[in-house]
C-alpha cells in the first residue's frame, strides 16, 4: 500500500511536473506584474489579456497536434488568411452564418489535409511541405480578394468575438472549449494515442497496425481546420478579413507549444502545457504595454522568455530522466 | 506542490483585492495621461510624429505614452494595444490606425470605456465607422488626395506631357496609400501622352521598392519615371535605378520629405518628394487631445498643409 | 572500484559494486540485463556521475567529471552503438577532434600517416583514406580501438563488441585483444555469450541485481556456476522446449513472391507449433516475416489464415488477421520508447478498449497489469516510459502487446538477440507457454543453438526461398549449415 502511494506520487510529478514549472512560471508573471502596476490585476485586465490570447491559442493547439507528431506547420497563418477571406467572401454573399463558419473550417481543413497529402503521399519533410502552403495560401488568399480586405459584417457573426456570456468574452468560451475537447481527444481516444506513438516512433507504430498516413494527415487536417476557426474569430473581432492577416502566427504559435513543454522532436507535449504557454505570451505583451514598455524592448524580452523557459524544460527533463 | 497552491491562493486573493480598487486614479501625479499609438515606431515618418507629439505634451505637461505593433500593418497586434491602454485608463487616446476598417472596432471599445479618440494621419473608413456607430472626436492629417494630385501634375509637366510613368503603391486597401493613389491618377488624366506602364505595390517597405522596381525596370526598360506613396519605397526604387546605372535619367517622385529623401533630393537622385508634417501631425495630436479634455469643442477636423519639396526647398 | 552506488529518481542501480582490473588483464563482466553493467561502465567512462564510493587509479583516488577527462586519464570506451561520422575517413574519425594541424589547415597526410601507424600496430591493413560508412562492422569496431589506442588508452572498455560480428570476424577481434594485452592494455569486457568469456577472458565478475556478488579466475569456474549466479537459479537446461499438441493449420503460405527478393515460398503452420526459419544473412527470412506482416507488397503468393484467403495489405491487416511481429530491433521498431509501458502495450488492441470514442483507461491498466505480473515485467509502474526499461524487460513489453492483441501466429524475428542468459531462458520459456496454449509460432534465428533447440521444424532459406524443410529430431547443425550455403 505504501508503494502505491509512493508510485503514484512519482507518476503525478514525473506527469505533471514541467505543467507545474511552467504554470509557476505564468504565476510568478503574473505577480510580477501585479506588483508592477495596479491596472494589470483586475477581472476585466484578466478577460482582455483571454481575449487576447484566444486566437493564438487556438492555431496553438493544432500545432501542439502537429508537433506531438514530430512535424511542423509553418502554413497556419497563411491558412488563417486565406480561410478568413474566403469565408467573409461568403458572408457578403449572403450565405446563412452556419454556413460561412462551415466554410471558414472547411477552407483550413481542406488546405491541412492537403498539407498531409503532401508529407504522407508525396513524403515531402513537414517542413517543406508546409513552407510551400504558407506561400501558396497567402497567394491565393491576395489574388482571391485583389489584395484588399474584405470587412463589414452582421452583429450576429461579430457576436462570435465581441459577444458576452456571463460577462465572458464568447472568443474566449471558443478557446476553452477547443481546449476541453483537444485534452480529451489526446489523452482519451485513439487518435490521441496514436498521435503520441507516431512522434514517439513512427515504425514502431505502423509495425503496430497504426495507420501512419491517415493519423497524420488527420493531424495536420486538424491543424488546418483549428486555423480556420482561429479565423472567424479574428475576423469577426477585426470587422474585416484581411489577405495579409496572421502574419508571422505560426511562429507564435510555435512559441505557445513549446514553451508549454512540448518537444520538437516528437512524442510528447500537453495541449495544457500550451495553453499556458500562449498565456504567458499574451500576459507579457499586455503587461509590457500597460507598463508602457516599446515594442523594440519587447520583442527582446518575449524572444528571451522562449529561450528561458525551453532551457528550463530541458533541464528539469534531464533531471526526471 | 505547497508552492503551487500558496501561489495560487495569493493570485486569487490579490485578484479580489484590487477588484475592489478597480478604477483607481492614474498614477503620474495627477498629470494626465494621452496615449498615442502609430502604426510602427521604426519608419521615420513616424518618428518624427512621435518626436513632435513629445515635445507638444511637455509643453503642455501632460504624460504622453506612445506605443506601436512592430510591423506597420498587423492590425490584430494595434488593437490588441488599444485594448491594453484601456485598462490602464489613459484620459485620451490617439491613434494612426493600422488599417482604415480593421481600427473600428478599437474605436467602439474606447468610445465604451468614455476615452476621447484622436485620429492621425490615415482616415477611418467612414462607411464602417457610422455602421459600427462609433465616434471619432477628431481627425488630424494631410490630405492625401490633394498630395497625389500635386505629385501627379508635377511629374506631368516634368516630362513635358508625354511620357512612361511606373507606380509603386502602398499596401491595398490603406486609406492613405488609396487616396494619393486616386489623386496621382486624377492628375495624369489631364495629360494622356502620361501613361502609367506599370503599378504595383511594395507594401509601404524599401526593400520591396528596390525588388519591385527592379522587376519593372526588366519588364519596362524605357520607363522615365516613378512615383512612389511613400519615400522609403522611392528610395528602394533610387537604389534599384543607381544598380541598373540609370540613375539621374529616371525621375523619382515620393511622397512624407522624409530627412533622407530629402538628402536624396539635393543629391539629385530624387526629383521631388510630397512634404507632410509628421511632427505637427503629432503635436496637433497632443494639443487636441489635451483641449477635449478641458471640455473645449475641437474642430472635426484638421488639415495639415502639404507643399512639394524640390532642389530649391529641399534644405529648409 | 569500492562500494559504487548509483541511484536514478526511483531506481537503486547500482547498490555496493566492487570491481578491480589488473594491468592487461581481460576482465569480464557478467550480469542479467538490468544488473547495473552498462551503469557501472558509464561512470568509468564518466558519463554518469556516481552517488557514493571510490573510484582509484595506479593507487590514486580519482573522480571522473565527464567522458574527455575519462579520456585524459586513459580510460576509453567502446560502445555497442559506435561513435563514428559515417562520411569522414577513416583517418578523420581516428583524429576527430584532435586533428594534426599546419598552417591553421588540417594536415591530412599526417592524418593518414598516423592513423596507418595505429592500424598497422593493431596487425591490420585498412585504408585510412576510405569512408567509415563502406567498411564492414567488424572494421568500423576496430576503427573505434585504433581510436582508444591512439588516445594512449590504458583502460579498454568493450560493450558487447561481438554482437554483430561473424564467427571469423570474433576471431579477428580476439587476435586484436590478445595484442592488446601483450601491451599492457587492460580490457573490461561486457559480454553474454559465455562461449567467448572462457576464450578470451582472465577473470570475471558477476554482477545481480546492481551488486557484485564475486569475481573468479575464469580457469576455476564454468558455466552453469556463473549463470546460477547471475541468475540466482539453476539453470539445468538452456533449451526447455516441451512440444505441444499439434492442432489444425493456421497459417498457410504458398508462392509468396515480392520485389524485396522472396521467391516462390510456400509453408504451412500448425497450432502449437514452432516453426524455426535459419539462413544465412540476406537469404530472406525477415523479407519473408515483413511479407506476411503486410509491410511489402507481393507480386504473387497467397497468405490463407485458418483456410481463408487473406488480403493483408498493411500491417493493420495483419493485426485483425491474428498476426503479431516481434521485430529484430526492438528500440527501432518495437517500442515507442517515450511512450508508457501502458500505452505500448495497449497500442495494437486500443481499438478494444475504445467505446463511444474514447479509450477506457481503466479496462486498460487491468489488461497491462496482468501481463506486467504474468510476465514478471520489472517496471516501477504501469506509467514507466519504456526507455527506462532494461533490454529483456523491453522485450517483454513488445511480447505482452501480441497478447493483448490475441494474435494467434507470432513472428519473433530473433528473439533474444541482446539479451542475456537469464532473459533468454524467460523467453524460451514464454514461447513454451505460448505453444502450448494453441499460438503458433514463426522463430527467425541466426542462432542455431536456438533453432535446434526450440522448434518443431526448421525452415531454411536461402537467396530468398526455401532450401530445405526439415523436422527438428533429424536436424542437426551440419545438416542446416549445407542447406544454407547450398553444398
Amino acid at each position: 500500500m505504501r508503494a502505491r502511494g509512493i508510485e503514484l506520487r512519482r507518476d503525478f510529478f514525473s506527469h505533471y511536473a514541467r505543467q507545474l514549472g511552467t504554470l509557476s512560471g505564468l504565476l510568478g508573471l503574473v505577480l510580477v506584474l501585479w506588483a508592477l502596476t495596479p491596472h494589470f490585476l483586475t477581472v476585466s485586465n484578466l478577460l482582455n489579456v483571454a481575449e487576447q490570447a484566444a486566437i493564438i491559442a487556438i492555431v496553438a493547439v493544432g500545432m501542439t497536434f502537429v508537433i506531438i507528431t514530430g512535424g511542423i506547420d509553418l502554413s497556419v497563418g497563411s491558412v488563417l488568411a486565406f480561410a478568413g477571406v474566403v469565408m467573409a467572401e461568403a458572408l457578403h454573399k449572403d450565405v446563412p452564418l452556419p454556413v460561412a463558419l462551415a466554410v471558414a473550417l472547411g477552407t483550413g481543413l481542406f488546405c491541412g489535409l492537403v498539407n498531409g497529402a503532401l508529407i504522407t503521399l508525396g513524403r515531402l519533410p513537414p517542413f517543406i511541405a508546409t513552407l510551400g502552403m504558407m506561400s501558396v495560401a497567402r497567394g491565393t488568399a491576395l489574388m482571391f480578394t485583389e489584395g484588399r480586405p474584405v470587412s463589414g459584417f452582421s452583429g450576429g457573426f461579430r457576436s462570435l468575438a465581441t459577444g458576452e456570456v456571463f460577462g465572458i468574452p464568447v472568443s474566449v468560451i471558443i478557446m476553452v472549449g477547443v481546449y476541453v475537447v483537444a485534452h480529451l481527444v489526446l489523452t482519451r481516444t485513439k487518435l490521441g494515442r496514436y498521435t503520441y506513438a507516431i512522434g514517439g516512433n513512427e515504425e514502431a507504430a505502423l509495425l503496430s497496425g497504426v495507420n501512419v498516413r491517415v493519423y497524420k494527415a488527420a493531424v495536420y487536417g486538424i491543424s488546418g481546420m483549428l486555423s480556420g476557426l482561429a479565423a472567424v474569430i479574428l475576423t469577426a473581432r477585426l470587422n474585416s478579413a484581411q489577405p495579409i492577416a496572421g502574419m508571422m502566427y505560426e511562429l507564435d504559435a510555435i512559441a505557445a507549444t513549446v514553451i508549454g513543454g512540448t518537444s520538437l522532436l516528437g512524442g510528447e507535449g500537453t495541449v495544457v502545457g500550451t495553453l499556458i504557454g500562449a498565456l504567458i505570451m499574451a500576459v507579457l505583451r499586455n503587461g509590457l504595454n500597460i507598463l508602457g514598455v516599446s515594442s523594440f524592448v519587447q520583442q527582446v524580452v518575449i524572444g528571451s522568455v522562449i529561450i528561458a523557459a525551453v532551457l528550463i524544460d530541458m533541464w528539469l527533463k534531464r533531471r526526471a530522466g | 506542490m505547497k508552492k503551487v497552491l500558496v501561489l495560487l491562493l495569493l493570485a486569487a486573493l490579490s485578484l479580489s483585492l484590487t477588484n475592489c480598487q478597480r478604477g483607481g486614479e492614474p498614477a503620474g501625479g495627477g498629470r494626465q495621461r494621452i496615449a498615442l499609438v502609430m502604426k510602427t515606431a521604426n519608419n521615420p515618418f513616424f518618428i518624427e510624429m512621435q518626436k513632435g507629439a513629445e515635445e507638444a505634451a511637455k509643453r503642455l505637461n501632460v504624460e504622453l505614452v506612445v506605443q506601436a505593433a512592430e510591423r506597420e500593418v498587423d492590425v490584430e497586434k494595434q488593437m490588441q494595444i488599444v485594448e491594453n491602454l484601456i485598462q490602464t485608463r489613459v484620459a485620451a487616446l490617439c491613434v494612426t490606425p493600422s488599417g482604415s476598417r480593421e481600427i473600428v472596432p478599437a474605436i467602439d471599445k474606447a468610445n465604451k470605456a468614455n476615452i476621447p479618440v484622436v485620429i492621425v494621419d490615415t482616415r477611418v473608413d467612414a462607411k464602417a465607422l457610422s455602421e459600427s456607430g462609433g465616434k471619432v472626436a477628431t481627425f488630424i492629417g494631410s490630405d492625401n488626395y490633394e498630395g497625389g494630385k500635386i505629385a501627379g501634375e508635377f511629374l506631368a509637366k516634368k516630362l513635358g506631357g508625354k511620357g512612361k510613368v511606373a507606380v509603386l503603391e502602398g499596401i491595398p486597401g490603406h486609406e492613405t496609400g488609396d487616396s494619393r493613389l486616386r489623386g496621382f491618377r486624377e492628375a495624369l488624366k489631364a495629360t494622356p501622352g502620361v501613361e502609367i506602364v506599370a503599378s504595383q505595390t511594395a507594401n509601404w517597405e524599401r526593400d520591396q521598392g528596390f525588388n519591385v522596381f527592379q522587376n519593372i525596370l526588366q519588364s519596362h526598360p524605357d520607363v522615365q519615371a516613378v512615383f512612389a506613396c511613400s519615400d522609403l519605397m522611392a528610395l528602394g526604387a533610387v537604389e534599384a535605378i543607381a544598380s541598373a546605372k540609370k540613375t539621374g535619367q529616371i525621375t523619382v517622385v515620393g511622397f512624407d520629405a522624409t530627412s533622407e529623401a530629402r538628402g536624396a533630393i539635393t543629391d539629385g537622385k530624387m526629383e521631388a518628394s510630397v512634404a507632410q508634417s509628421p511632427a505637427q501631425m503629432g503635436a496637433l495630436a497632443v494639443e487636441n487631445a489635451v483641449k477635449l479634455l478641458k471640455g473645449e469643442q475641437v474642430n472635426a477636423e484638421f488639415v495639415v498643409p502639404i507643399k512639394l519639396i524640390t532642389k530649391e526647398n529641399a534644405g529648409q | 572500484m569500492r562500494e559504487i552506488r548509483k541511484t536514478f529518481p526511483g531506481v537503486v542501480a547500482l547498490d555496493g559494486v566492487d570491481f578491480g582490473l589488473r594491468r592487461g588483464e581481460v576482465h569480464i563482466l557478467l550480469g542479467e540485463n538490468g544488473a547495473g553493467k552498462s551503469t557501472l561502465m558509464k561512470i568509468l567512462s564518466g558519463a554518469y556521475q556516481k552517488s557514493a564510493g571510490r573510484i582509484t587509479l595506479d593507487g590514486a583516488e580519482v573522480e571522473i567529471r565527464n567522458p574527455a577527462h575519462a579520456q585524459s586519464l586513459g580510460i576509453a570506451t567502446i560502445y555497442q552503438e559506435f561513435n563514428l561520422v559515417p562520411h569522414l575517413s577513416v583517418g578523420e574519425n581516428i583524429f576527430l577532434g584532435r586533428e594534426p594541424v599546419r598552417l591553421g589547415l588540417i594536415d591530412r597526410r599526417a592524418v593518414n600517416r598516423r592513423a596507418a601507424e595505429v592500424l598497422n600496430g593493431l596487425g591490420l591493413s585498412l585504408d585510412p583514406r576510405r569512408p567509415v560508412k563502406g567498411l564492414r562492422v567488424a572494421e568500423q569496431q576496430m576503427v573505434e580501438v585504433a581510436k582508444a589506442l591512439s588516445l594512449d588508452a590504458r583502460v579498454l572498455i568493450m560493450d558487447e563488441p561481438t554482437a554483430a560480428l561473424t564467427e571469423h570476424e570474433i576471431k579477428e577481434l580476439f587476435a586484436a585483444i590478445r595484442g592488446l594485452k601483450a601491451r599492457g592494455v587492460s580490457i573490461v569486457y561486457i559480454s553474454h555469450r559465455m562461449e567467448e568469456l572462457f576464450e578470451i577472458g582472465d577473470r570475471v565478475t558477476v554482477l545481480r541485481d546492481g551488486r557484485s556478488v564475486g569475481t573468479f579466475d575464469v580457469k576455476e569456474t564454468n558455466k552453469f556456476e556463473l549463470i546460477r549466479l547471475m541468475v540466482n537459479r539453476d539453470l539445468t537446461e538452456l533449451f526447455p522446449k516441451e512440444h505441444a499438441v499439434l492442432g489444425e493449420e493456421v497459417l498457410r503460405v504458398e508462392g509468396l513472391t515480392t520485389r524485396g527478393g522472396l521467391k516462390d515460398v510456400s509453408f504451412s503452420l500448425h497450432k502449437g507449433e514452432v516453426l524455426g526459419i535459419a539462413g544465412l544473412l540476406g537469404a530472406g527470412r525477415t523479407e519473408l516475416a515483413r511479407a506476411i506482416f503486410g509491410l511489402d507488397r507481393l507480386e504473387s503468393g497467397a497468405v490463407k489464415i485458418k483456410g481463408e484467403t487473406r488480403r493483408i495489405g498493411s500491417p493493420r491487416a495483419a493485426i485483425n488477421a491474428g498476426l503479431g511481429f516481434l521485430t529484430e530491433d526492438r528500440k527501432a521498431q518495437g517500442l515507442v520508447l517515450p511512450l508508457s509501458v501502458k500505452d505500448n502495450l495497449c497500442l495494437p488492441s486500443v481499438d478494444k478498449f475504445t467505446s463511444l470514442g474514447f479509450v477506457d483507461a481503466k479496462r486498460e491498466r487491468r489488461a497491462a497489469e496482468r501481463y506486467v505480473k504474468e510476465l514478471r515485467i520489472r517496471t516501477p509502474g504501469l506509467d514507466q516510459k519504456v526507455v527506462y526499461l532494461s533490454g529483456g524487460n523491453q522485450q517483454k513489453v513488445v511480447l505482452s502487446k501480441w497478447l493483448c492483441s490475441e494474435a494467434e501466429v507470432f513472428i519473433f524475428d530473433e528473439p533474444t538477440r541482446g539479451v542475456d542468459v537469464g532473459a533468454k531462458a524467460e523467453i524460451y520459456q514464454l514461447m513454451n507457454r505460448l505453444a502450448a496454449s494453441g499460438v503458433a509460432i514463426i522463430m527467425i534465428s541466426s542462432e542455431l543453438p536456438e533453432i535446434l533447440g526450440m522448434s518443431d521444424r526448421i525452415l531454411v532459406m536461402r537467396a530468398g526461398s526455401v532450401a530445405c524443410e526439415l523436422p527438428a529430431r533429424e536436424a542437426t547443425q551440419e545438416k542446416i549449415l549445407e542447406c544454407a550455403l547450398g553444398e
